[in-house]
C-alpha cells in the first residue's frame, strides 16, 4: 500500500510540470498585458509602462519568465510576487486560505450529509410522495445557479427586515475579538452562501447516490440477503449501501479542487474573503504568478483528491485491493 | 534636524502653554459652504462607506488603485486642495504660495504647527522627500514622474526654510499649481525606501501604526478582504466655523463589497451609510426614499466624472472605412442619428444633461457653451447628409454601399460590464440601422476599452474619459498626437515626448495642437480661457469624438448624518468627509 502511494506521489511530479507549462502558455497566449488596466490613469505615462514592465520582468521572453518562476518554486518554494498586491503570492493566498477552506469545507460537508441519505431514501422509496418531492427540489437546486439562489435569499432576508445580507460578519464585529456573539453572527451570515452553494451540489450528488443504489438493489446478492430473511436495515446498510457508495468515493476525490474554484461567483456576490475572486482577478488582469500558483494548487488538489479517493476505495472495497 | 525641530516645537508649547501652542498651530477654518447646506456639526459618531475591493497596498504611490485612493484621501493631504463649492484652489498643507520669475518659480509656505498623526512635526523635509522619492521617482508605480519633465527638462524642488519649499520650472506652466494636490508622506516612517523599493513600502499587512499621515483620519485596522477602520486623527489641522476641531466623526469605516448589487443591498440593510449610485439605480432607491426609507438620494451637477463618447477610427484597417470615418460630413451625419434625448431619458433616467466638448458644463472657469453645435436628433437630415456625401447607393437589404461596392457596416466596441454602455450601444445600433448603416456590437470588458482603443483594432468605440477642472490636465487625451488621442493613432510620435506627426494632421487638428501648446505656457488666465474656448468650438464643429451626455452625480446617504456633500472619492484635494457629522 505504502509502495503504491509513493509511486503515485512521484508520478504527480511530471504531471504537475506538464500542467504548469500548459497553464503558463495559455495565460501568455491571451492578448494584452498586466499594465493595460492602468493605462486610463493620467499618472500612467509611457515611461511608467516601461519601468513597470521591466520591474515585473515582463520584458523578458516568456520561456525565461517561466523558467525563472519554476526554478524559484522547485528550489526555494518561492511562488513569485503577485503583481497586483506587490507581495509574495503565498502571503496573498495565505491571507484568504483559512476562510476559503472553512467555507468550502462547510459547504461540502452540508452537501454530503444531505445528499447521501437523500439519495438512499429516494432509491428505496422510489414512488413515495416524499421522494418525488426531494427529486423535484433536487432538479430545482440543479437548475438555479448558486449566485442567483444567494441573491434571492438576500432579497428575502431584506424583505423580512434582516440586515445580514453579505460578508461574514456584521460590520461592527469584523475586527472584534472572538466571542460567542461573534460566532452566532458568523452563522447568521454564513447560512446564505452555504445553503446556496450546498443545495446546488446536493442535487447532483443525490441523483448519483440514487442511481448507484438502484443499480445495487437489482443485484442477486441483495435478493439473496432478503431471501435468507435478513432484517431490512441490514440489507440496506450492510449489503446495498456498502456497495453503492463506491462511485461516490471517487466523486469525493474529484470535488477537492472546488475548495478553490467552487466559490468564485458566490464570493463576489456575497462579499466573502475567499480565494475565488483572487483567481478571477488574477486571470482577468494577467497577474500571472498569482494565477499560476492558484491553478497549480488546484491541480495539486485534484491529484491528491484522486489519490486519496483511490486509497479510500481500496480500503472500502476488497475487490479493488485484490485486483 | 528633524528631531531638533520637533524638540523646539515641544519646548515652545511647554513654555508658552496653551495660548502659544494654539497660536503657533494655525488651523484652517472651513467656512462658506452654506450653499452646500453645511452647518456646524457635533463631534462623535461613526460613518461607514464602501470599498469596491481590497486595497492593493497602503502606499499611495505604490499602486494605481481606486480603493487605495479612497483610503489615502482620508489619511493624507496635499499642498493645495479644492474649494468644495467652487473647485477653486485653496491652501491645504501649504498656507500660501507665490509665483515668481515669470511663472517659472513656485514657492510654498507650509502651514506651521501641523503634526503627523503620531505627533511628529510636519515640515519642508517631508515635502521634499515625498516629491523626490515618490512623486518624481520614475520607478514608483503610481508616481507621476512624467509631469515633472517639461519639454524634456526636469522640474526641481528644494527646501528653502524649515517651512518653505520651492519648485523651479524650465518654462512657465500655469496648470502646475493645480497638480500640487499630491499626498505628502512622512519622511520619518519611509526614509529607508528608495528607488524601485518604494513600491514595497507599506504592504497591506504592514503594522497599522506605521501608516502615519496628516489627514483627518488615521489607520486603525485592516481586516483582509473585509473592512478597513480609520479613526479620528486628533492632530488634524482644520476647524469648523465655530472653532471645533475636525473631523467630527470618531471613526470612518470602509466595508469591502465588490458587487454593485450587493453594495445596494448592504446600503438598504443599513450596513453602509453612504453609497454613490448610477442613474440606472436611481428610480429604485428614490421610490424607497419617497416611501419613507431612512435615507435620501441626492443629485448634483458634476464637474468630475466620465461622460461617454463615440469615436470612429481615422486609421481603421479597412481603407474604405478609414476614408469615410475621416470625413467630417460622415461624423456630422451620424451625430444627427445620435438620439441624445432618448439616451438621457432611458439609460440615465433623466439624470444626465447635454455634454460639453472636453469640458464639463459645471466647470465655470473654462466651459464654453457648445450646445448649438450638438444639433438635434433628425434621421431625415442624417439620411440627406449621407446621400450628399456620395453614399446614396443601397443594397437589397437597404444598407448603404461604400464606393468600393461593399456595404457600410462596422463594429461598435463597447464595455459589457457596465450599466450604461450596453443600452447606449443598442440604441445607437437601432438608430444607425434606420439610416442604412449597419453596426455590429462587439462587447469587451470595460477595463479593456482603453488598451483596445490604443491597439487600433477597432472601428467605432463607445468609451469615456474623466473630466478635470483644467483642460491642461487632459492634454494627452485631447491634443492631437497625444498618448490617449487614439482615434487618430497615426499622429502619435514614435517615441514619447517627440513631436507628433504634424504632416498627417487635418487642418483643424493642427489648430487644436497649437492651442494646447500655447495654453500650456500662457500664464494669463483670461488668455488661457480664450484659447480653450476656441478649442471647444473647433472640437464641437469637427468632432474628433462625438460626446453623448454628461451624467449627473448621484449619492444616497443615511438620514443619521448631516453635511453630506457628493464626493466622487478619488479626486485628490476634494474631500468633504471631515465635515460629516452624526446627528
Amino acid at each position: 500500500m505504502l509502495n503504491y502511494a509513493l509511486r503515485r506521489v512521484l508520478g504527480m511530479i511530471p504531471t504537475l510540470l506538464v500542467i504548469s507549462v500548459i497553464c503558463f502558455a495559455v495565460i501568455k497566449l491571451q492578448p494584452g498585458s498586466f499594465v493595460d488596466q492602468y493605462l486610463e490613469d493620467p499618472r500612467f505615462s509611457r515611461e511608467t509602462v516601461e519601468n513597470l514592465t521591466r520591474q515585473l520582468g515582463l520584458d523578458q521572453p516568456a520561456w525565461r519568465q517561466y523558467l525563472n518562476w519554476i526554478t524559484g518554486v522547485v528550489t526555494r518554494l518561492d511562488f513569485g510576487y503577485s503583481f497586483a498586491s506587490n507581495a509574495p503570492v503565498t502571503d496573498v493566498i495565505g491571507e484568504r486560505l483559512g476562510w476559503t477552506v472553512f467555507i468550502a469545507g462547510l459547504t461540502l460537508a452540508l452537501t454530503w450529509l444531505l445528499a447521501v441519505p437523500l439519495g438512499i431514501y429516494t432509491a428505496f422509496h422510489r414512488h413515495g410522495a416524499a421522494a418525488q418531492f426531494a427529486n423535484f427540489m433536487g432538479y430545482v437546486g440543479l437548475a438555479v445557479p448558486d449566485f442567483l439562489a444567494a441573491l434571492l435569499l438576500v432579497v428575502l432576508v431584506r424583505q423580512l427586515g434582516g440586515t445580514n445580507v453579505g460578508g461574514l460578519f456584521s460590520p461592527d464585529l469584523i475586527d472584534a475579538p472572538w466571542s460567542p456573539a461573534k460566532v452566532l453572527d458568523l452563522l447568521a451570515h454564513l447560512w446564505i452562501p452555504v445553503l446556496a452553494v450546498g443545495l446546488e451540489g446536493v442535487a447532483g450528488l443525490m441523483r448519483q447516490m440514487r442511481a448507484s443504489t438502484l443499480d445495487v438493489l437489482s443485484q442477486d446478492y441483495v435478493r439473496t440477503a432478503r431471501a435468507k430473511g435478513l432484517p431490512e436495515g441490514r440489507v440496506i446498510w450492510k449489503h446495498a449501501v456498502r456497495n453503492a457508495v463506491n462511485p461516490l468515493i471517487s466523486l469525493a476525490g474529484l470535488s477537492l479542487p472546488t475548495l478553490i474554484s467552487g466559490t468564485i461567483i458566490i464570493s463576489i456576490v456575497m462579499g466573502l474573503p475567499t480565494i475565488g475572486p483572487l483567481l478571477y482577478d488574477a486571470l482577468l488582469n494577467k497577474d500571472q504568478y498569482t494565477a499560476m500558483t492558484l491553478l497549480m494548487f488546484s491541480a495539486l488538489l485534484l491529484l491528491i483528491g484522486n489519490l486519496l479517493a483511490d486509497l479510500a476505495l481500496a480500503w472500502a472495497d476488497p475487490r479493488v485491493r485484490y485486483a | 534636524m528633524h528631531k531638533r525641530s520637533s524638540l523646539v516645537l515641544l519646548s515652545l508649547s511647554l513654555l508658552g502653554g496653551a495660548l502659544l501652542g494654539s497660536a503657533s498651530a494655525a488651523p484652517k477654518k472651513v467656512t462658506g459652504y452654506a450653499s452646500l447646506g453645511v452647518v456646524n456639526g457635533k463631534p462623535g459618531g461613526s460613518y461607514t462607506l464602501v470599498l469596491g475591493d481590497s486595497p492593493q497596498s497602503l502606499l499611495y504611490y505604490g499602486a494605481i488603485d481606486n480603493n487605495l485612493g479612497l483610503l489615502s484621501q482620508q489619511l493624507f493631504d496635499g499642498l493645495v486642495e479644492f474649494n468644495l463649492a467652487t473647485y477653486k484652489l485653496e491652501p491645504a498643507l501649504a498656507e500660501s504660495w507665490a509665483v515668481s520669475n515669470g511663472g517659472k518659480t513656485y514657492t510654498f509656505k507650509l502651514r506651521p504647527g501641523v503634526k503627523w498623526s503620531d505627533g511628529q512635526a510636519f515640515n519642508a523635509d517631508d515635502v521634499v522627500f515625498t516629491y523626490k522619492n515618490f512623486i518624481m521617482n520614475p520607478e514608483a508605480r503610481a508616481g507621476d514622474a512624467g509631469n515633472f519633465k517639461l519639454d524634456g527638462q526636469p522640474v526641481t524642488i528644494k527646501k528653502v526654510g524649515d517651512l518653505t519649499v520651492q519648485f523651479d520650472l524650465p518654462r512657465p506652466a500655469p496648470a502646475f499649481l493645480l497638480q500640487q494636490r499630491y499626498f505628502i508622506l512622512p519622511q520619518h516612517k519611509l526614509a529607508k525606501f528608495t528607488g524601485a523599493d518604494v513600491n514595497k513600502a507599506w504592504p497591506t499587512n504592514v503594522d497599522e501604526a506605521e501608516v502615519v499621515g496628516t489627514g483627518p483620519f488615521k489607520l486603525s485596522r485592516y481586516t483582509a478582504g473585509q473592512k478597513v477602520t480609520l479613526v479620528k486623527n486628533p492632530n488634524y489641522w482644520k476647524v469648523d466655523a465655530a472653532g471645533t476641531r475636525l473631523p467630527y466623526l470618531n471613526s470612518l469605516e470602509f466595508l469591502i463589497v465588490r458587487d454593485p448589487q450587493a453594495q445596494v443591498s448592504q446600503f438598504l440593510a443599513g450596513n453602509l451609510d453612504q453609497l454613490n449610485i448610477s442613474g440606472a439605480q436611481f428610480p429604485d432607491l428614490k421610490s424607497k426614499e419617497v416611501a419613507g426609507a431612512p435615507f435620501k438620494v441626492v443629485r448634483s451637477k458634476a464637474l468630475f466624472g466620465s461622460p461617454p463618447f463615440v469615436a470612429y477610427n481615422f486609421d481603421a484597417k479597412d481603407p474604405a472605412l478609414a476614408k469615410v470615418f475621416s470625413d467630417l460630413r460622415f461624423r456630422r451625419a451620424m451625430q444627427s442619428a445620435l438620439n441624445r434625448e432618448r439616451i438621457i431619458d432611458t439609460v440615465y433616467n433623466g439624470l444626465a444633461s447635454l455634454p460639453g466638448h472636453g469640458v464639463a458644463p459645471a466647470n465655470t472657469a473654462f466651459y464654453a457653451n457648445t450646445q448649438r453645435q450638438l444639433g438635434s436628433f433628425d434621421l431625415a437630415a442624417a439620411n440627406r447628409a449621407l446621400d450628399a456625401m456620395g453614399l446614396s447607393k443601397r443594397n437589397g437589404a437597404g444598407l448603404r454601399l461604400l464606393p468600393n461596392g461593399k456595404p457600410l457596416e462596422f463594429d461598435l466596441t463597447y464595455g459589457t460590464d457596465s450599466a450604461v454602455y450596453p443600452p447606449i450601444a443598442a440604441i445607437l445600433q437601432s438608430d444607425f440601422a434606420k439610416v442604412g448603416v449597419k453596426v455590429n456590437l462587439r462587447g469587451i470588458l470595460a477595463s479593456k476599452l482603453l488598451s483596445t482603443g490604443q491597439s487600433g483594432d477597432w472601428e467605432m468605440i463607445l468609451h469615456a474619459f474623466g473630466d478635470q477642472p483644467d483642460p491642461e490636465l487632459r492634454r494627452p487625451i485631447w491634443q492631437p498626437g497625444g498618448a490617449l488621442y487614439y482615434w487618430h493613432r497615426s499622429l502619435q510620435p514614435a517615441k514619447d515626448g517627440d513631436r507628433p506627426n504634424l504632416a498627417r494632421m487635418l487642418p483643424w487638428e493642427k489648430d487644436i495642437y497649437t492651442i494646447f501648446d500655447d495654453a500650456a505656457t500662457t500664464p494669463e488666465a483670461s488668455k488661457r480661457k480664450a484659447l480653450y474656448t476656441r478649442w471647444q468650438l473647433i472640437f464641437a464643429q469637427n468632432l474628433p469624438v462625438t460626446p453623448i451626455a454628461k451624467p449627473e452625480n448621484i449619492g444616497a446617504v443615511s438620514n443619521k448624518y448631516g453635511n453630506y456633500v457628493y464626493n466622487l472619492g478619488v479626486i485628490p484635494g476634494y474631500n468633504p468627509v471631515p465635515l460629516i457629522y452624526q446627528k
